[in-house]
């Protein structure tokens, strides 16, 4: 019996079936992604990162950083809290109202929210609840305003703001989303260790600034040569058991150069429309500053 | 002596045959349904593959819940009404049009006092006008192009001008363009730029 025909439509079909679904699906659903705005502020999101952090990008994948960084930042849920920032004048009436939309908080307890403002009065609510406690605080003269908070574990374990999506990306080819987290994730990265100089002496010797930390250090990235004129600026400071020799210093080439430029620009906390959240009232949007704070 | 036990021969029946058996229809119906539950499982848990829901959130109306308050003024709907309706004579990006609208990036217009600024699209806006240091003149005045609009809808736009393209200036509130309407009144004729420096900037 000849099953050829079959046999090879079978098989058309079962690849063009993931093809559909790994392929086409994906590039019709993110693949036409540009520039959004983000929400609450009038700016763009992402900017493109600048030219030495692109190539940093480049060095950030020759080194294989990305088999043991990740880049994605997990949500497990959205929360809303309520923070009160004025007590307004009427003591009893602000009272009242926390009283009865905390029932299960003491008098004393409710007392003690109103020194010290502002205070998170209400915290891990949902919408509704939370919108209707706004409501009642203002009616009794109080101010208060609703944040919107993203939880879950990278979260707790200040990793980012909220959940990584497919715009924090946009400008990255090819994306370093990275699989294992033997280090830590750096969606974030730029944020968390601002400094240029930080990045540099982690890089060089890891365990000096984290303890106990299992990165390899990347000494070829930096060069050892000796003191021109006068030292370099961007000479590492280094203890004295891995100072160089005398009249030599350790400077960051080129390529250490665009790798901590594009880890510093790795700042994945814009508000966006499918990644809600507040941003505190006090600190600017990032994304307008995704190029690097201090040029190395 | 007993006689030797002669295995009797196995009566060959022919080779075993397959034959065709109905598949029952109580299995095709079930088929069907797992794969149905399975596509609206699917479906359900992918936010009906809309490209703005990410896991945490099962559907749009989840993620809209979560937008954080706007605080007032909704410069997302500014930016709508703007490119709907400004941004033919103004440009998109703020920088005017040649011979048709001034810029808005940096003009001391829109950054400046917005008791002048509202009054500007409420009535028009005719005469050369100066932005920053240059003299613009127009063959045509500026219509009354927000008469129609809403309080909270010209201080969208308004807010979205005041804090776009490098303008960094407060937001415009709607309470201040309803106090701007009850001012001008009935007023048809377009300002001109003498005229609105004479309104006092607060």
């Amino acid at each position: 019996m000849n099953h050829g025909p079959v046999i090879f439509l079978a098989a058309f079909l079962a690849l063009t079936a993931s093809w559909f679904g790994f392929v086409l699906m994906p590039d019709i659903q993110v693949g036409g992604l540009q520039q959004t705005n983000m929400v609450g502020v009038a700016a763009t999101y992402p900017v493109e990162r600048p030219g030495l952090a692109r190539e940093g990008l480049d060095v950030y994948r020759a080194n294989g950083c990305a088999s043991c960084h990740s880049q994605q930042v997990r949500q497990s849920g959205t929360v809303c809290n309520v923070v009160m920032t004025d007590a307004g004048t009427n003591r009893v009436a602000v009272i009242d109202v926390l009283t009865q939309e905390l029932p299960d908080t003491s008098r004393s307890e409710i007392e003690q929210m109103l020194v010290g403002l502002p205070k998170t009065v209400l915290k891990g609510s949902d919408r509704p609840k939370a919108n209707r406690m706004v409501r009642a605080l203002k009616s009794s003269g109080a101010k208060s305003s609703l944040s919107i908070v993203p939880v879950g574990p990278d979260i707790a374990r200040g990793w980012g703001k909220r959940q990584t999506v497919a715009e924090d990306f946009l400008y990255d080819d090819p994306v370093m989303l990275g699989s294992q987290r033997i280090g830590p994730d750096l969606a974030n990265v730029g944020l968390r260790e601002p400094d240029a100089r930080w990045e540099y002496l982690h890089l060089y010797a890891p365990r000096l600034e984290v303890k106990g930390s299992i990165m390899p250090p990347f000494r070829y990235l930096f060069d050892e040569r000796k003191i021109g004129q006068a030292p370099s600026p961007d000479a590492l400071a280094l203890p004295p058991d891995l100072a160089p020799p005398h009249g030599y210093e350790i400077v960051p080439t080129r390529k250490a150069q665009g790798l901590v430029a594009y880890l510093l620009s790795l700042q994945a906390t814009a508000p966006l429309f499918n990644a809600p959240l507040t941003v505190p009232p006090s600190a600017e949007p990032t994304a307008q500053t995704n190029a690097p704070s201090k040029n190395p | 002596m007993p006689e030797p036990i002669q295995p009797t021969p196995i009566a060959e029946t022919g080779e075993p045959q397959a034959s065709q058996l109905a598949m029952p229809v109580w299995l095709l119906v079930l088929m069907f349904l797992l794969l149905y539950w399975g596509m609206v499982y699917f479906d359900q848990h992918s936010g009906w593959f809309n490209t703005e829901v990410y896991v945490p959130y099962y559907s749009l109306a989840e993620v809209q819940e979560f937008q954080p308050p706007t605080g007032g003024v909704d410069l997302q709907r500014g930016k709508a009404l703007f490119d709907n309706v400004c941004a033919l004579c103004h440009n998109p990006d703020g920088m005017g049009k040649p011979g048709q609208a001034p810029p808005f990036v940096g003009s001391e217009w829109v950054v400046g006092p917005p008791s002048r600024l509202i009054r500007i699209p409420l009535v028009g806006l005719t005469g050369p006008v100066s932005v920053k240091g240059q003299v613009f003149t127009f063959a045509a005045s500026m219509p009354p192009m927000g008469a129609s609009f809403s309080n909270d809808d010209l201080a969208a736009v308004l807010s979205y001008m005041r804090q776009s393209w490098g303008n960094k200036a407060p937001p415009v509130t709607s309470d201040e363009v309803k106090a701007v309407r009850a001012q001008i009144g009935n007023r048809a004729q377009p300002w001109t730029p003498q005229e609105l420096m004479q309104i006092p900037a607060k």
